[in-house]
């Protein structure tokens, strides 16, 4: 079929790439049977999650060009939905999984057709307004338990559960999230040549005459952001089983919001691999930089100076981020 | 009855310091359509400068705002000249990602050097004396003074832009940037001094701030939210648009007690019930998300 | 190829780093993870907590002249005098990353158990953490009721909780009402009826605030205003106007250190009257809440565990925080006084266990009774509830409602006001206003 085709065909890449991912994924399958430390599993199934995020944000604000700063909202309601059906009505994450993808895409069409009058800067900013307003309506809903949060009692629960994700060793996490990671890669490398990418891609050069061509470019933008925004709310939904103790700080904020774009930024927007690279060298770099600064307290922020260092001299000299650096030397070898 | 003329006032005079907030960054666009992330930051930094000031060499804080506003003007031209000029050159996701970088790197070299603590001023001539001038008016000195040095360093601001030939110079360039050029002025050290009154102008908001709000690292992020929504309120790029939006944004932030005196006129017991302090700054940003929606000019722009 | 395949080398670089567990070291010692704000807006509190507990850790491992029995060995005895190490880490206040750093310390620093966190809100993640991997913690400085309601198998806490703190208030007004309190002659209670409650909004902030309706509501109190607060407000005007406006006669406060002195500050820039003021510890209780504001503090009433009166009434109370003056140049606080009976009780519970098995930890900690005369705050000792009720809760502990008052030196102390026969000194009422 030509959709299972599109999926898997990678004929963009050089034979070299795809030896080497071939690996990566070969390590990363083997990885929890191996020795390792806990702190090396949660570094990585970090790394899966924010992969997700990123290359979700990625279909939206890189592809088509709008760049949202307001995904944590997303995020929030999986995650919210799923913790508040778990701890209520005992739901089966995977009934709690959709449930909240389709209130995070309804939300996602509530803001998202007015939102996509403005583009740019103005989009952006608002993006964050509209995230901000969501978190503090959440901060004061008893429902979702306000600023005190909502805890998952694992009690209820007999680990290795699978229908609730509820596991008391991380390495089951680790699997479920992997798989969850191949899913959005593969749809992703399906995505970047369907015909909404297309649009997206005809939209970003000059709209008016994209428009002009019969493509419709809000409705476009918006079915593209429905798309990123059911990858976040998938993430947190998982997220809600993982941490099991949310709050809307944690979950909503801006500054996820901010990490999540970030890391699509800093390695290549509208690329496969742009978030997935931008998330690999962002949290180990995060995390390892904070566990060797310790109980210090006179380091603190010295991490996100550096990738503040690191995203100024992108967008200086380079805007298209890691990937694009890799792209441009490959194409100068091809000429 | 207090409650009403006390959040009114307390709302004007908020309104006006937030003006000063708004003026750097609307300059800046109007000047050349860079949105400033950072915004926040720069006016983070000069809180900090003020309260270091002060501190450290004793005098009172409101004296330390000149400091301020030559920190401000040198860190605008600075992050001009060594940063942002080449930023212009790349396409709008670089600016966007360029100084949201500005941004994070500001806020977290203050979490380095100053540490995450809330910090105050504690001692001044003004601090902790307050005029109470009857129904239920209580207006803390430092409000005031802040209030009434905002409108004064606006219309510097504003006398500068409109009746000085430096001014007029870099109106012109905003207007129309070639022909500025061909008639001689060096438009790109008008936008280095774009930068460079921006953000001393924010610098010097800052350190009025600092007077009776504490200072973090973190405190950057809020007020680049309320000068956007100011800005888009009044129009990107216009000055006078700027300080209307600014004090309706003020008394935004004050609805609050606008909510808790129609409950005591109408005596509704629900409306009592619910604390909308929590709800603050929502209000701001629902303002904002609601007028680019409807009016992207805002109410005096000119550029959209 | 180049490009590729260094970054190719990257990521591989990092998968190595990956894998490099971290050693431990044995040597005779019993290693106790401890959770602490050491910054962000909890930052002082986290100090006096640390002091605390190293206080108590190094009175454990030594044998000092204090009247009590950890003094009096060398480590812990049954343990072949194994010494008690604290392993500190920081969480900043953040409930998620202290669930990361409980974790960190079960999982690759193999501890004992876990103490903690002083925020109700970062207890509850780590608690969560710990019953989860069946590691036992205890709570020495976290309030909020709800952590002990949730039957967990693995978590006690020594601390008395935000029930019997306000508890303590109602009596107070009760009290005050009816003529008991020292030096205040019966208040009718129509003048002290209404009040007004204004508490930081995550779950200690919550809970405190249910509480205070609920006990109202018991005690035949009016709440005319209830508001939640972020903790990390700059500013607080529009709130204190909203409780101006309900025109209370007792105003009640949960705040944090940094909030709780913006509070006063706003307080006294509207020049806010009310008979009565009064704290759920935490920000008004630490150094900097009364260094900060000097004289404006009199007439503030605080819930405490510990005052420096105590330590002429207790002997023990008075040696350790002779020592503790010594080190640090002020008195023990509730928040050091408690973390290093925190400290005291994992002492208490391993000697009794005989072992760092989990299980046998268990075991200790839901049977040992520590009598009140072996602690320095002014409890009738520590004894854990068993029931479903309040299960892990330590059932002797009580309080104190203290008010700041100057002495005769010009000094500000903190005099004990509740329970009235402890108290030390007249109580000032009312409240002169700001």
């Amino acid at each position: 079929m030509e959709i299972l085709k599109k999926i898997f065909d990678f004929s963009g890449s050089p034979r070299y790439g795809l030896f080497a991912t071939g690996i990566a994924g070969l390590a990363f399958l083997l990885f929890p049977i191996l020795p390792h430390s806990s702190f090396s599993m949660s570094t990585i199934i970090q790394f899966f999650m924010f992969s997700l995020y990123a290359m979700g944000w990625n279909t939206i604000g890189g592809f088509g060009g709008q760049v949202d700063l307001g995904q944590a909202q997303f995020l929030g309601i999986g995650a919210y939905t799923t913790a508040v059906m778990m701890i209520r009505w005992n739901t089966p994450f995977w009934v709690s999984l959709p449930v909240g993808m389709s209130l995070a895409v309804a939300w996602s069409f509530v803001i998202g057709y007015p939102l996509f009058r403005l583009r740019g800067h103005y989009f952006a900013i608002a993006s964050i307004a509209a995230s901000l307003v969501l978190k503090d309506i959440f901060d004061a809903w008893s429902f979702v338990g306000a600023s005190r949060g909502l805890e998952i009692p694992t009690t209820r629960y007999s680990s290795p559960d699978f229908l609730h994700l509820i596991f008391t060793q991380d390495i089951y996490y680790y699997y479920v999230i992997f798989v969850f990671f191949l899913l959005g890669f593969f749809f992703i490398n399906w995505f970047r040549r369907s015909r909404l990418a297309f649009q997206l891609r005809a939209i970003k050069s000059n709209e008016e005459a994209a428009g002009s061509l019969g493509i419709n470019p809000r409705w476009a933008k918006i079915k593209t952001y429905a798309i990123a925004t059911a990858f976040v709310s998938t993430v947190g939904s998982f997220h809600a089983c993982y941490i099991k103790n949310i709050e809307t700080d944690d979950t909503m904020g801006l500054d996820i919001s901010i990490m999540i774009a970030l890391m699509a930024m800093l390695g290549g927007m509208g690329s496969l691999w742009g978030p997935i690279i931008g998330a690999g060298i962002l949290i180990p770099l995060k995390i390892y930089i904070k566990e060797w600064l310790g109980a210090r307290a006179g380091l603190v922020g010295l991490d996100l100076v550096i990738y503040a260092a690191i995203i100024m001299f992108i967008s200086a000299l380079e805007p298209r981020g890691i990937w694009g650096i890799v792209e441009k030397v490959r194409r100068r070898k091809l000429a | 009855m207090d409650i009403l003329t006390g959040s009114l006032v307390a709302g004007l005079l908020i309104g006006m310091v937030f003006a000063l907030v708004a003026l750097g960054l609307t300059i800046i666009f109007g000047m050349m359509d860079i949105v400033n992330f950072a915004h926040g930051e720069f006016l983070m930094i000069g809180m900090y400068t003020a309260l270091i000031v002060a501190q450290t060499t004793g005098i009172d804080p409101l004296a330390a705002i000149p400091a301020a506003a030559v920190v401000g003007f040198v860190l605008g031209i600075s992050c001009y000249y060594g940063f942002v000029k080449y930023l212009l050159r790349g396409p709008m996701v670089a600016q966007l990602l360029g100084t949201f970088g500005l941004m994070l790197l500001l806020r977290n070299l203050a979490l380095l050097f100053f540490g995450s603590a809330d910090r105050t001023i504690h001692s001044g001539i003004l601090v902790n004396r307050a005029f109470d001038i009857g129904m239920g008016i209580i207006i803390p000195a430092t409000k005031l003074a802040a209030a009434v040095l905002a409108v004064l360093s606006f219309a510097g601001t504003w006398l500068l832009m409109n009746r000085t030939r430096l001014g007029r110079a870099m109106r012109a360039t905003a207007l129309n940037r070639q022909g500025a050029r061909y008639m001689g002025i060096p438009t790109e050290r008008m936008n280095a001094l774009a930068w460079g009154i921006g953000g001393a102008t924010v610098t010097v908001a800052g350190a009025l701030l600092v007077n009776f709000w504490s200072v973090t690292p973190f405190v950057g992020l809020l007020f680049t939210m309320i000068a956007f929504a100011i800005v888009a309120m009044g129009g990107f790029g216009s000055i006078p648009g700027a300080f209307f939006a600014g004090l309706l944004v003020g008394l935004i932030t004050e609805f609050p007690g606008f909510w808790d005196f129609t409950a005591y006129i109408t005596g509704s017991s629900w409306m009592a019930g619910i604390s909308m302090t929590q709800f603050k700054y929502t209000g701001v940003y629902l303002a904002y998300f609601l007028i680019m929606i409807v009016r992207p000019r805002g109410l005096f722009g000119w550029k959209s | 190829m180049r490009k590729t395949h260094a970054i190719l080398a990257v990521l591989l670089l990092f998968s190595a780093i990956l894998f490099v567990t971290a050693p431990s070291y044995g040597a005779n010692t019993v290693k106790i993870g401890v959770l602490y704000p050491l910054t962000g807006g909890a930052a002082d509190e986290g100090r006096e907590l640390r002091a605390g507990a190293e206080l108590a850790a190094e009175i454990a491992n030594n044998i000092m002249p204090i009247d009590m029995d950890m003094a009096r060995r060398a480590g812990i005895s049954s343990l072949g005098g194994a010494k008690i190490e604290l392993i500190f880490k920081d969480h900043e206040g953040n409930p998620t990353l202290g669930a990361d750093q409980a974790k960190k310390l079960i999982l690759d620093d193999k501890v004992a158990g876990i103490m903690g966190c002083y925020q109700s809100s970062v207890t509850k993640a780590v608690s969560a953490v710990c019953e989860q991997y069946g590691i036992p913690m205890i709570n020495d400085s976290s309030t909020s009721p709800a952590l002990t309601q949730r039957e967990l198998q693995w978590f006690w806490r020594t601390t008395p909780n935000d029930f019997t703190f306000t508890k303590d208030f109602f009596e107070l007004l009760k009290g005050l009402s009816e003529g008991k309190v020292k030096g205040v002659p019966a208040v009718p209670k129509q003048q002290i009826v209404k009040l007004a409650s204004a508490c930081e909004k995550t779950e200690w902030g919550s809970q405190v605030s249910e509480t205070i309706d609920a006990f109202a509501k018991q005690y035949g109190f009016e709440v005319k205003r209830a508001l939640l607060y972020a903790a990390k407000s700059p500013d607080l005007s529009s709130e204190v106007r909203s409780l101006q406006t309900a025109k209370p006669d007792a105003m009640l406060f949960a705040c944090y250190a940094s909030d709780a002195i913006l509070m006063v500050k706003t307080l006294m820039a509207q020049k806010v009257s009310a008979k009565i003021v009064w704290g759920q510890d935490a920000g008004f209780e630490v150094r900097e809440f009364w260094t900060t504001l000097g004289d404006d503090v009199v007439g503030i009433l605080t819930r405490t565990v510990f005052a420096p009166k105590v330590a002429e009434v207790k002997k023990v109370s008075g040696q350790v925080n002779a020592i503790y003056k010594v080190k640090h140049g002020q008195d023990l606080s509730g928040a050091s006084a408690r973390a290093f009976t925190g400290v005291q009780a994992w002492v208490e519970v391993l000697q009794k266990a005989g072992s760092t098995k989990p299980e046998a930890i268990q075991q200790a900690a839901n049977s040992i009774s520590i009598p009140g005369d072996q602690l320095i705050v002014p409890w009738a000792g520590i004894k854990f509830a068993s029931g479903k009720e309040n299960k892990g809760q330590n059932e002797l502990g009580s309080g104190i409602i203290g008010q700041y008052q100057k002495d005769k030196a010009g000094k500000i102390v903190l005099e004990i006001i509740y329970p009235f026969d402890l108290a030390t000194a007249n109580m000032i009422y009312p409240f002169k206003s700001f």
